[in-house]
């Protein structure tokens, strides 16, 4: 059964992918999404196992490296993290592929479709189940390749390629980092796996943490190398569910979890991932705010609370992250489906200015969003509510990071707000839509409110469901009244003020606010306030700066340097140019000697013989 | 008496060397100049071969003499062969084989 888990989903992956035009679309939507559904079950029951029955379990599969100094195992490791993870990308992934049945109808390459979605999801189980971290590397690699090609799986589209090709390249400088670490992790330590290596209380290892969340940075798409993950929305809707909500993006934070008891010895480590954490989510709350992409909007949010996860886990408390990641999913990807299910139904049209007024022609998927952002607010009683409280308790137990609590309840106050700005500008206000796909608008079919519905349920009962399980260890700090009030009134006013906004300037208010306005003719053209909108708008200008300063100077040190310079210039002429160039005078000058006239052979015979007879051998 | 046979001897041999290289317009000189160097070797051996009184010498200078008959009799075939085909023995025209 724990070794079936892995199995079922590669087997469907490669059935699809192989024999796709054998079974047909129908049938490789059936075949990958009923083996996801079986894998589902069966971590289900590793979940009852090893978590409720808190029995571990460890299987040695065989043996992979065998050398004198490193022996790995390819071996499984099923604990409390394992089973939930497992739980977490199994569910959202076998909803993903049934909610893609309905998603990518008509698409002509399904199959092909389906068999990355179960490979995404097989090695995303490799990478939670691995015993060690070589293992944990390809499931690391895998996933990244696999974004790669369900990014760009429309590959005849020029932005999705770039896209993807960012995703990869981006991940890479964080999957370097991994390698190092393991490296170090290696030299100092001689042992890979998880179970050696945290039973001899690992000391000095402040570089192999820094780079392990190097890997992290890259992966779960923290500040400075986040860049990736807004343009991995190329993608179809699907995908970016399944990337940002449940498994890639959380592989980085799963790395941390995993890696706590180093992090533990490293002060620095935990200082550092508690502020990265802490600006990720702030700054991508604030970037979010003005997003006009329905998916981008949902991209940032996703990004603002991995920084949550991040950011409480410098602070030791790994299992209210994981926590936090498995409620997160859940509404994450609600909201994903449901923004899928919105784009569908307004003829794939993804700007938020050019919607509105759908609340009456899609009820249901409008439920969905709002169930969705208000278990992303964290508002009470429903699954956000449960984890980012208790988050940002827990920092402010920390006094002596005050710092990131204070910038993460002002992320509570931004997520509120373009929550409800999101369903604001989609469903309540007035229609800016034309009339022929307002017209159009229509509810999804039947395998698409089927998944919204189970993830509505997800995201209303989880939290209050598993939080014994997971975060009974946790002791809740002791505070006031009022400080415990905080982020909820936060988040509340932010909701309240995006509404009274938006509400406002779609009845004339603020009219300079109204986006449909946007342009030379605005009011505010050229003023501060535009200033600010636009550095918020492109993502403080990261992507700007990233461009200029260092991809545009590699590319050029590429060229100018190492090709021209280098490879065509220096190596060339002292290499096989200038050689050759050397012995062609050398042998043309020798062969000079021989003019044809024959008083000169008489004379270099004369020369030489005179030369031999008096000892001056050459 | 000795060494002023040695010298003309060599001066002999320098000058028929002297001819070869100097010489730049005539085949039939450069033959002739050979000759002399050959005549110059002769009477370095023979000079040596009665300074020393041993014989070998006087054989030797007989073989080099029929050598030399031989030679000027190839040369001169070769060069009349030569004016033939080129009709000229200038050796400047002797400068195809160029490397």
């Amino acid at each position: 059964m724990y070794v079936l888990v892995l199995f079922v989903p590669l087997l469907s992956a490669i059935v699809s992918g192989l024999f796709g035009r054998k079974i047909g679309t129908r049938g490789s939507g059936i075949l990958t999404s009923s083996c996801i559904v079986i894998s589902t079950i069966i971590s289900g029951c590793i979940f009852y196992e090893t978590t409720i029955n808190s029995s571990i379990t460890y299987i040695k599969l065989w043996r992979w490296f065998d050398s004198e100094l490193l022996t790995t195992y390819f071996g499984l490791q099923f604990d409390s993290l394992t089973a939930t993870m497992l739980i977490v990308i199994t569910g959202v992934s076998a909803l993903v592929h049934i909610y893609s049945t309905g998603y990518m109808a008509g698409d002509p390459h399904i199959p092909r479709f389906m068999s990355y979605l179960s490979l995404f999801t097989f090695l995303m189980i490799v990478l939670v189940t691995s015993d060690n971290f070589v293992q944990l590397f390809i499931g690391w690699e895998g996933v990244g390749l696999c974004s790669y090609l369900l990014i760009n799986f429309w590959l005849t589209r020029i932005k999705a390629n770039k896209a993807a090709i960012k995703a990869m390249l981006v991940n890479r400088v964080g999957d370097l980092g991994l390698v190092l670490a393991m490296l170090m992790i290696l030299k100092q330590f001689g042992a890979l796996e998880f179970s050696t290596l945290y039973s001899i209380a690992p000391s000095g290892v402040e570089v192999i943490c820094l780079l392990l969340f190097l890997g992290a940075v890259g992966k779960s798409a923290q500040l400075g190398l986040h860049t990736w993950l807004p343009d991995a929305m190329e993608g179809p809707t699907p995908v970016s569910a399944l990337i940002h909500a449940a498994t890639m993006v959380t592989a980085g934070v799963f790395l941390i979890i995993r890696s706590g008891p180093l992090f533990e010895n490293s002060p620095l480590a935990l200082t550092v991932v508690t502020i990265v954490g802490a600006l990720t989510a702030f700054f991508a709350a604030t970037v979010g705010v003005v997003q006009n992409d329905l998916k981008k909007v949902i991209a940032y949010s996703t990004c603002s609370q991995l920084g949550y996860m991040i950011m409480i886990c410098g602070v030791s408390n790994y299992s209210t992250s994981l926590f936090h990641l498995m409620n997160h999913a859940f509404f994450k990807a609600l909201l994903f489906l449901s923004a899928g299910s919105v784009i569908h139904a307004v003829s794939d049209e993804q700007d938020m200015r050019k919607m509105g007024g759908l609340i009456k022609s899609i009820p249901l998927t409008y439920t969905m969003i709002l169930i969705g952002s208000l278990s992303l607010m964290g508002f009470p009683y429903l699954t956000g509510f449960y984890s980012k409280d208790l988050i940002l308790e827990l920092m402010y137990d920390k006094y002596y990071i005050a710092f990131a609590y204070w910038l993460g309840s002002f992320s509570a106050l931004l997520t509120a707000f373009y929550s409800i700005r999101l369903i604001y500008l989609t469903f309540v206000t007035n229609t800016n839509s034309k009339k022929e796909a307002l017209f159009a608008v229509h509810e999804s079919k039947g395998n698409i409110t089927f998944t919204l519905l189970l993830l509505a349920f997800g995201s209303i009962f989880v939290g209050y469901l598993a939080k014994e399980i997971t975060i009974s260890n946790i002791i809740p700090p002791v505070i006031s009244n009022s400080t415990k009030g905080i982020p909820l009134l936060f988040s509340m006013f932010g909701a309240i003020s995006a509404f009274i906004i938006y509400s406002m300037s779609s009845a004339g208010f603020f009219y300079f606010w109204s986006s449909s306005r946007a342009g030379p003719n605005h009011p505010l053209y050229g003023s501060p306030i535009h200033g600010v909108y636009t550095f918020l708008n492109s993502a403080w200008q990261f992507n700007y700066i990233i461009n200029h300063y260092i991809v545009s100077n590699i590319f050029k040190f590429g060229h100018l340097i190492t090709y021209r310079i280098i490879d065509r210039g220096l190596l060339e002429v002292i290499g096989p140019r200038g050689v050759s160039r050397i012995l062609i005078n050398i042998t043309q000058n020798v062969s000079n000697l021989q003019s044809g006239l024959v008083f000169n052979y008489v004379l270099i015979m004369l020369v030489f013989t005179t030369l031999f007879i008096s000892g001056l051998y050459l | 008496m000795y060494y002023e046979y040695l010298t003309v001897g060599i001066i002999l041999f320098i000058l028929g060397i002297l001819g070869i290289v100097l010489n730049r317009s005539n085949l039939i000189i450069m033959l002739m100049s050979i000759e002399l160097m050959l005549l110059a070797i002769s009477v370095l051996f023979l000079i040596n071969s009665m300074a020393i009184d041993n014989l070998m010498g006087q054989v030797f200078t007989i073989m080099i003499l029929t050598v030399a008959a031989a030679e000027s009799a190839i040369g001169l075939a070769i060069l009349v062969a030569y004016y033939r085909i080129r009709g000229t023995i200038a050796i400047r025209s002797l400068n195809l084989l160029r490397g």
